[in-house]
């Protein structure tokens, strides 16, 4: 197919960039939500009940952050320290720990079960998103770096 | 954002509509209302094509001596 004439002019491009970066979010957390509820109501050990949804979150989740990667982008408002990276990891814990704690809560209705559940998923996702942030931040540095240096005639 | 008065001025000066002008420079008449009611930041590349269109330059159209 050929190129296609585009129709917008610049100001109608930039509303749709901004509507489609709206839906984007809205799919996002939509389907996040949509996770979480069906983890309820189905649990972990049905997880085939929702995989379409959970393929799709993680392609857009790893498109996204591939492609800023890739762009030398991080945050709008967070910064790639340690500092931000355990604060982050803490809150991604503390969030899992507390959906998988009320899951187990409902389904086995013990207490101690709960607390060891959220204990258990704090630790291990915070853990592991702590980590990868760290990585991702040290690829975004260097990318950063390589990108703020090409074509820089005083480098020359 | 500010209402762009100088190019509301330099269109009627050169007896032109919205419609006509956005003909000219190639786009909608709603993107030129937003430019001259301050609500849409133009391209330097639109700004010029405008500037281009009514015989002006960007100094008289776009610069603003106390813009914050």
């Amino acid at each position: 197919m050929k190129n296609m004439k585009n129709n917008l002019d610049e100001m109608q491009e930039a509303k749709l960039l901004q509507i489609e970066h709206n839906g984007c979010w809205l799919a996002f957390w939509g389907l996040l939500a949509a996770i979480v509820v069906e983890l309820f109501v189905f649990g972990v050990e049905n997880m085939r009940y929702f995989i379409g949804e959970w393929v799709v979150f993680m392609a857009l989740c790893v498109y996204l952050g591939e492609a800023c990667l890739r762009n030398g982008i991080w945050d709008r408002r967070l910064k790639a320290d340690r500092k931000t990276n355990a604060i982050v990891s803490l809150i991604a814990g503390a969030a899992a720990g507390l959906i998988f704690a009320a899951i187990s809560l409902v389904r086995y209705h013990s207490v101690p079960g709960a607390i060891a559940t959220f204990a258990l998923l704090f630790v291990f996702v915070g853990l592991c998103c702590f980590l990868a942030l760290s990585l991702t931040a040290k690829e975004y540095r260097k990318k950063l770096a390589q990108l703020e240096s090409e074509g820089d005639e005083n480098a020359e | 954002m500010a209402k762009n008065l100088k190019l509301k001025a330099a269109r009627a000066g050169h007896d032109l509509s919205q419609q006509e002008l956005a003909e000219l420079v190639g786009v909608s008449r709603q993107t030129i209302n937003a430019i001259e009611k301050g609500e849409y930041n133009p391209t330097i590349k639109l700004c010029r094509a405008i500037c281009r269109a009514l015989g002006t330059t960007l100094n008289d159209l776009f610069w603003e001596e106390n813009e914050e």
